[in-house]
């Protein structure tokens, strides 16, 4: 009995440390911004009033916060799919031999250590009226398009840019996942007469389904919480017509920019319960701890 | 046993935390009774320059310290946090735009016996006012000029004389000059932006702010016109955006490289147009009249002091000495313009050809400020503006919504 005493003791003492930082930074804030959503909080001041269900409520009516969840909504089906879908495709071409596999893995990768402020920059670049992109499609097509003034096109961008940064990423992650399916599953499937492409999708996909898993939840989260992008392409506001305006950054701006803490908060709480949602259904339709029996 | 260890564990978070945060309160203020602490955005090499030393004779004449901290990025939203953390600077940077919102929030402090306060330009001192009373002193402040570049001016076969003095005329003047210029430059630049067109709807006639500080963007047809007329420009090419349709970084470096004729720009741009583009020929006259009345925006930076400071005393003298007797040193090593209209004329600014234009419009210019929802409607402005120059909607359309979009804002947050 003492020494489990002693045992447990121990193993709480060396998580002290993750502890803490969970408790504080993490545990804290979330209890905190439970207890704000249902008050008006005046963050200069400090000041706050009781109004229940009223940010919510305040919330529903507000045209924004249903643009940002269209264009949240859009941007998480659009991006998460095709970002999964590419990073499956480009680990499988890797992790074949290949020749130079280690350079091309090296090469691919350099996006995802790019900061995505510099990405965004370095896209804004491209992609304005005067920029490479709209040259290059007007010379070719002797179209002019406008990218970052035009409301139905800026998401996109912004769509490109997060699919750009974010494969090589994943890649690694399935690629850690292929070197793991044992090779006898393809011999075998080979003996049954199984082309490459056969193979792919009746044993490569099938066995990598806990990776996937994995990272559609990383991809979900990553694109609901998308901020960064959409704040610098907008310059924080959320434009042209509100249509780079996503939940984090509308959260931002209710804190910041509207001094209304309350809100902010209760969005967040909404988000959170929006992520937790479409992880669970996403976990129940995958049936990833299903796999392998 | 499992209880005991997590009491514990628990007993040694707790501990841990309370004296994480003791330790920090102690060591983050009030080390050093004659100190106050300045919180300032970061700005050009000059206004640095100009504060450091003006700074430096202070702390001379008065033995008060100031610590300047620079906040480099998103001021306000720094700022913001820092109050919400009850950790405000002693003095900090207010601007004309977002002081009714800190000023109504009760942590501003009140500013009372100013040595002479009518000797400042009466529009900057009223912005920083509520209900009467004073919470901040204007540092210094920016009005908008019209910049033409007389090298290309010229090159298209015209004089500074044939630009015309009021809006109509200069954009039937700018539809003319597209012709002779380049497809990658432009007549003229605009910015759709509501700071640069509070102004020109008020001369149209427009109360973009009503009494009962609401918004109003449909009751004059004047104002309407108004913004059709930039809409019609961005349509046929010659208004165009600096970075948007020039691929530029600024106005100013735009129109420094030769990429447009005509800006309507602040006296900001003065420097980085001496230091960055020597070559460039301009010259500088005052904003288009709009509805035969003249009009520029005015946009200024007081110095505030925060309301839990503990050294109100030195942060005072402090705030009064900025902008009073060391206002003039200020303003000559930072290039901008003193808001006490007798250190104006000490330093001759009436007589100085390139700035003249910017200092007659502080006497009529509309002052970036009004009231504590102008964020809420300029955010709503802004961007269904975008939708009308984007050919979304027709402006009268845009300012219907405009309306609404703020209106309802604005209840929503009461």
């Amino acid at each position: 009995m003492g020494k489990k005493r002693y045992n447990t003791l121990q193993g709480y003492s060396f998580l002290t440390p993750a502890l803490l930082v969970i408790l504080v930074f993490t545990l804290v804030p979330i209890g905190y911004a439970f207890f704000m959503m249902f008050f008006k909080v005046d963050l200069l001041s400090g000041t706050r009033t009781f109004v229940g269900l009223g940010n919510f409520e305040k919330i529903f009516n507000d045209p924004k916060f249903w643009a940002s969840f269209e264009n949240t909504t859009k941007y998480v089906a659009v991006v998460v799919p095709i970002q999964t879908i590419l990073a499956m495709i480009l680990a499988s071409f890797l992790n074949s031999k290949i020749k130079f596999n280690r350079t091309f893995l090296t090469i691919m990768f350099i996006p995802t250590l790019t900061s995505s402020s510099a990405m965004t920059l370095i896209f804004m670049w491209l992609f304005n009226n005067n920029g490479l992109v709209p040259n290059v499609i007007e010379s070719v097509f002797g179209k002019n398009v406008q990218f970052l003034t035009n409301p139905d096109l800026a998401l996109t961008v912004i769509m490109i840019m997060n699919i750009f940064s974010t494969i090589p990423h994943f890649m690694i992650v399935f690629l850690s996942g292929l070197q793991d399916i044992p090779w006898s599953l393809y011999e075998a499937a080979q003996i049954d007469g199984a082309n490459k492409v056969k193979q792919f999708v009746h044993v490569t996909v099938p066995q990598l389904m806990p990776i996937t898993f994995y990272v559609l939840t990383m991809g979900i989260v990553g694109t609901f919480q998308i901020f960064d992008q959409a704040f610098i392409i907008s310059n924080g506001t959320g434009g042209p017509q509100n249509s780079t305006l996503t939940f984090s950054l509308y959260i931002y701006q209710l804190a910041f920019s509207s001094n209304d803490m309350g809100r902010a908060t209760a969005l967040a709480f909404m988000l959170g319960l929006i992520i937790f949602t479409v992880t669970f259904i996403v976990n129940k339709l995958l049936k990833a701890d299903k796999v392998n029996g | 046993m499992k209880t005991v260890a997590k009491l514990v564990s628990g007993a040694v978070l707790v501990a841990g935390l309370t004296a994480c945060g003791f330790s920090s309160e102690k060591s983050g203020s009030s080390k050093d009774d004659n100190s106050i602490s300045l919180a300032v955005w970061g700005s050009s090499p000059a206004e640095t320059k100009g504060l450091e030393k003006t700074v430096a004779t202070f702390e001379k004449e008065s033995g008060i310290d100031v610590k300047i901290e620079v906040i480099q990025d998103n001021f306000q939203d720094a700022l913001t946090a820092r109050f919400a953390a009850k950790n405000a600077p002693d003095v900090f940077y207010l601007e004309s735009f977002t002081a009714p919102k800190f000023i109504k929030s009760g942590v501003v402090a009140e500013l009372k016996d100013v040595d002479n306060p009518d000797d400042f330009y009466q529009p900057l001192l009223n912005s920083f006012k509520d209900e009467g009373k004073l919470y901040a002193l204007p540092k210094d402040y920016s009005t908008l000029g019209m910049y033409v570049n007389t090298d290309l001016l010229t090159k298209a076969g015209y004089t500074m004389e044939d630009v015309p003095k009021d809006w109509v005329g200069l954009m039937a003047f700018s539809k003319e000059l597209q012709g002779k210029l380049a497809k990658d430059q432009a007549a003229m630049i605009f910015d759709t932006a509501f700071a640069r067109n509070m102004s020109s709807l008020i001369a149209s006639g427009l109360t973009p702010v009503t009494d009962k500080n609401r918004a109003d963007f449909t009751s004059s047809p004047e104002a309407l016109d108004y913004l059709q007329s930039l809409v019609d420009g961005k349509k046929a090419g010659y208004l165009k955006n600096p970075s948007i349709d020039l691929g530029m970084d600024s106005a100013g470096a735009a129109f420094g490289s030769n990429k447009a004729v005509i800006m309507i720009e602040g006296n900001w741009v003065l420097s980085a147009l001496r230091q960055n583009y020597p070559d460039v020929k301009y010259e500088v006259v005052e904003a288009p009249t709009v509805n035969g009345k003249n009009q520029t925006t005015t946009f200024t930076v007081g110095y505030a002091m925060a309301k839990a400071t503990d050294k109100k005393e030195a942060a005072t003298e402090f705030v009064k000495y900025m902008t009073g007797k060391g206002q003039q040193q200020w303003s000559e090593i930072s290039v901008t313009f003193p808001t006490r209209q007798s250190v104006a004329e000490a330093m001759k600014l009436d007589q100085n050809e390139v700035v003249k234009a910017h200092v007659l419009g502080a006497e009529y210019g509309t002052v970036w400020s009004s009231g504590v929802n102008l964020p809420v409607i300029s955010t709503a402005f802004d961007n269904q503006f975008t939708a009308a120059v984007n050919g979304d909607k027709t402006v009268e359309q845009a300012m219907k919504d405009t309306e609404k979009e703020a209106n309802d804002e604005i209840k929503r947050q009461q």
